[in-house]
């Protein structure tokens, strides 16, 4: 009796003080309630708002789409496969359309396990609903007042929307790694294809990412992800959206990945290069979510054929040097092609892989230019010393005093000396004692003068050296530096978009082509004429050798230690400067341990870019200046062959109406 | 009077007092409360519409809503650009002078400008200041011979460029127009307070205006148009003419002319601009007539 009236008495006493308890706890509830409402966020009406933020697209001359900017591709329910939604219902609330917003007995279930788990182990039971709250308005910082008001915001977004509008809004939203947001965008990331075309097992893949998209992300942990996707699978069985065959099935799946997006990164050195300067023209909210239009001066076509070039080169690089694939180190690259006539940039690549590193040489990386800077100071030279192509020197061992530093002892790469030779020849053959020679004559400031008037920013030193190019630069800088030859003296400002418009298609800039004159255009000419000797029988003869048989002039650049290797050339129309090396402190030999010149890895690359970008153009030459005319003079005297000179080289030097042979100027 | 609590006596007593209805009623209240916030989420709902009516009285704080101020960022920042381009737009193709449009377009800023009003502001200049901003041929061929597509205008410090541009927006001819450069052209013709003595250039070339005249009038008639190319601003001005200057420079063609009248208001000089030949023509008249 005594025992059974205690047990009596324990219920009732239970009885009462867990009445009390829950209404206490409904009051502070009610309490807790009132006060923290009027700091919960304000809700978007309708839900779907929040999505609704305008994309930004950069469009290429050629008129294709390149991108699109603060993209949020959010999509209808109809237009998800259904797999998805049954799939992302199943693995993280498959009784959404039965609850309000919270799981209750779930809720109290974890709340048991968090509270009397000695591990302090924290149980989630989040609905779809709370999830939703928690990223549209909260931070991830796990507090009780935080989950809370999640709480409460989830209840509110119940209260203000169908199921069908809360769950298309939960797809649009969730992240799934890779930089893919919405299930849309990581259909197109992940599959390259919509969301409506999902596949049984690519859905449960793609549902069992948003749990932890780093550790699942398939390009990296495609096992991993594949594990996941089959708890999804399981959950589907059980959650009675498919049968458990169906299920067996899409395990044995292997969803093949696409990998040529595989994050939401641009992917292009050029876009990369084009919404830096854009951001830095407009700011980051007008270029990411302005919904404005530009239209950039990338050439696809151009760009798809630079990058082929590049890869196909470093490739070659790589077989010359023995680089093996799996080496930890390989040469990079960078290739810039700008339009002659506009300055427009029509190709831009600014490294071997551009998921690999997104560091830009093309822009970035300031390099030495090697005998790709002689250009300079032979116009410099043709300018202010009177000279030209058929102009004698000397190839000897030069010393040149430098004031404060020890004498300056340039050498010719061949490590010998010719002796008397014209400038063309000079040029063409690279001949270090004998830019050195005229640097010393005309200054190392006027050299810098002539390469920042062509368009070199970078900061260059005035030092003899300058000439034989000391000094770092960019691919960018050399391509348009170089362009300005190709238009013997004119100047056009490079630049990456033609036009920004905004959502309803009114002009907010606008890229106006001027002209500059910079140049003497015959002595420009002359200049040309050296550099098209380059190419046609001097350090850059690869390139005809490779085929490109068509008008064109460049210079070659190879620093003295192999660290670098350049060619920077023009067409009348195209002007496109390759640089190779690596990024690190590392000589480009070959496996014979011979160092590789600018003439051997970085002009292949531009032979093989050029063939196939300048193929559908109309064949031109450079427009001769009325002023100049040609001779054939002897290579070592600069006079008109005598018929003395048996067996010595004869080159046709363009020469200005009053320029004369044979005045030796030494 | 109070009732003291006493233990049962019986079972019958305690069965009595476990169902009774007080404890029924409470038991049962209990769990229909729990039942039914099971079975129809009330508490959810009532939570839940309560906070959809304070919803509009609450702050715009979270992740999306930072998003949405990016957005509304970005639109303000757009709106100011494209606000700030009509107002330019409609304030150089509504200018009167090349002074109004210059005044109009500060530097960095730019305008299409339509090729009518193009035209109109180029004939309201006096003809031969007009040449100092293009030559009449020139622009006849670049309105309506060339590729033009458009006239941009570009604000640069201390006046503006003009581009004729094409379809590749290309600039076909470019023109840099110097804001006081603009100033003298249009004021080229207006009357000058003071006298020809005081104004440089004129000094060693002043003649009575009956001389002048005089030798004007022996001048081929044919020439004399030639010399006054635009009247009006003569016949325009009142008081008597009394001296005459010929410029020392000519300019695109065409010299300076100065008459110098006394007015009511105190002497004004009037400038015209006559054709360098007949100018000429004309001095070596008024040599004779110095003689």
């Amino acid at each position: 009796m005594n025992l059974f009236l205690r047990a009596i008495a324990i219920l009732r006493f239970c009885f009462y003080v867990g009445l009390i308890l829950v209404s206490l706890g409904s009051l502070s509830g009610m309490f807790l309630v009132f006060y923290i409402a009027k700091d919960l966020p304000k809700l978007p009406s309708p839900l779907s708002k929040i999505i609704e933020t305008p994309q930004t697209q950069i469009y290429a001359s050629t008129g294709q789409i390149l991108i699109h900017l603060g993209e949020r591709q959010a999509v209808s329910l109809d237009m998800v496969s259904k797999n998805f939604i049954n799939a992302i219902l199943a693995t993280e609330d498959h009784l959404f359309f039965k609850h309000r917003g919270i799981n209750k007995l779930r809720t109290l279930k974890a709340l048991y396990i968090t509270l009397t788990s000695p591990s302090g182990k924290v149980e989630g039971a989040s609905t779809i609903t709370q999830q939703l709250a928690k990223n549209l308005f909260f931070s991830f910082k796990k507090t009780y007042a935080r989950k809370f008001k999640e709480l409460l915001v989830s209840l509110q977004i119940e209260a203000s929307s169908t199921k069908e509008e809360i769950l298309q809004t939960y797809i649009n939203q969730i992240h799934f790694g890779a930089g893919a947001q919405g299930v849309e965008k990581a259909a197109q990331v992940f599959f390259g294809k919509t969301a409506l075309d999902l596949t049984l097992p690519e859905a449960a893949l793609l549902a069992g990412l948003p749990k932890s998209p780093t550790n699942y992300n398939p390009f990296r942990h495609y096992d991993l992800a594949l594990k996941r996707r089959d708890i999804v699978l399981n959950r589907m069985v059980q959650a009675g959206f498919i049968s458990d065959a169906e299920a067996r099935q899409a395990m044995l799946a292997k969803p093949e990945l696409q990998h040529e997006q595989s994050d939401s990164r641009t992917g292009s050195y050029f876009l990369d290069a084009l919404i830096r300067e854009l951001i830095s023209k407009y700011g980051e909210d007008v270029v990411y979510h302005g919904g404005i239009k530009i239209y950039a001066t990338l050439d696809t076509r151009l760009q798809s054929y630079a990058q082929q070039s590049l890869k196909k080169g470093l490739e070659n690089l790589d077989a010359m040097m023995g680089i093996t694939d799996g080496a930890a180190d390989h040469p990079q690259g960078a290739i810039v092609a700008i339009d002659t006539g506009s300055g427009a940039v029509k190709a831009m690549i600014g490294g071997r892989d551009y998921y690999e590193s997104e560091f830009n040489r093309a822009v970035k990386s300031r390099r030495q230019p090697g005998s790709g800077f002689k250009p300079f100071l032979y116009y410099t030279a043709l300018k202010d010393l009177g000279f030209h192509p058929a102009t004698v020197m000397t190839d000897k061992p030069v010393l040149i005093p430098v004031k404060g530093a020890a004498d300056w002892e340039p050498k010719n790469f061949s490590k010998t000396f010719t002796g008397r030779i014209i400038l063309k020849k000079a040029l063409t053959e690279s001949v270090n004692t004998v830019a050195a020679q005229m640097v010393e004559k005309v200054g190392p400031d006027a050299v810098v003068r002539t390469a920042k008037t062509c368009g070199i920013e970078s900061p260059l030193q005035e030092v003899y050296s300058v000439a034989l190019g000391t000094s770092n630069v960019t691919p960018f800088e050399m391509a348009a530096a170089f362009s300005v030859f190709a238009t013997l003296g004119v100047k056009h400002e490079p630049f990456l978009f033609w036009r920004v418009e905004d959502a309803y298609g009114r002009i907010i800039f606008e890229h106006i082509v001027q002209e500059k004159r910079v140049l003497d255009p015959s002595i420009t000419y002359q200049l040309v004429d050296m550099m098209k000797s380059v190419i046609d029988t001097g350090s850059g003869k690869s390139i005809r050798q490779l085929g490109f048989h068509r008008a064109a002039a460049g210079k070659t650049g190879t620093t003295d230690n192999f660290n670098d290797a350049w060619f920077t050339g023009f067409t009348p129309t195209l002007c496109v400067s390759v640089w190779t090396g690596f990024d690190k402190e590392r000589k480009l030999l070959d496996r014979n341990n011979i160092g590789i010149t600018g003439g051997r890895g970085a002009a292949p690359i531009w032979a093989d870019f050029m063939m196939n970008a300048v193929n559908s153009d109309p064949e031109r030459d450079f427009p001769i200046p009325d002023n100049v005319h040609f001779e054939t003079v002897d290579a070592v005297t600069g006079c008109p062959p005598d018929g003395q000179g048996e067996g010595r080289e004869q080159m046709s030097v363009p020469l200005k109406t009053e320029q004369q042979l044979c005045r030796d100027e030494q | 009077m109070a009732r003291y609590w006493y233990e049962p006596l019986s079972y019958s007593e305690w069965f009595k007092r476990i169902f009774s209805f007080l404890n029924i009623a409470l038991f049962l209240l209990t769990a229909i409360f729990f039942i039914s916030e099971f079975r129809f989420d009330w508490f959810e709902k009532l939570v839940g519409s309560y906070l959809v009516s304070t919803n509009e009285v609450r702050p715009e704080t979270g992740a999306i809503w930072e998003i949405g101020k990016q957005t509304t960022n970005a639109h303000e920042s757009l709106k100011t650009m494209v606000n700030k381009n009509e107002d330019i737009r409609q304030t150089a193709n509504a200018a009167g002078s090349f002074s109004e449009l210059v005044s109009g377009l500060l530097p960095g800023e730019w305008v299409t400008l339509e090729r009518q009003q193009f035209k109109t502001l180029y004939l309201s200049l006096e003809k031969s200041s007009s040449l100092k901003i293009i030559d009449p041929a020139s622009l006849v061929w670049l309105l309506n011979g060339s590729d033009l597509d458009r006239i941009f205008c570009e604000g640069i410090k201390g006046g503006i460029k003009i581009f004729f541009i094409d379809r590749e927006n290309r600039v076909i001819k470019e023109i840099e127009l110097q804001k006081e450069d603009i100033i003298e052209i249009e004021n080229a013709d207006k009357p000058l307070a003071g006298i020809l003595t005081d104004i440089a250039g004129f000094r060693d070339r002043i003649y009575p205006a009956r001389i002048f005249f005089d030798a004007l009038l022996k001048l081929p008639a044919e020439i004399i148009p030639d010399l006054i190319v635009n009247p009006e601003a003569l016949l325009e001005q009142e008081g008597k003419l009394i001296r005459v200057g010929i410029f020392n420079e000519a300019v695109n063609g065409y010299i300076k002319l100065g008459f110098e009248f006394e007015a009511p208001g105190g002497e004004q000089v009037v400038f015209l601009k006559g054709r360098e030949w007949a100018v000429w023509q004309l001095s070596l008249n008024l040599k004779g007539e110095a003689k």
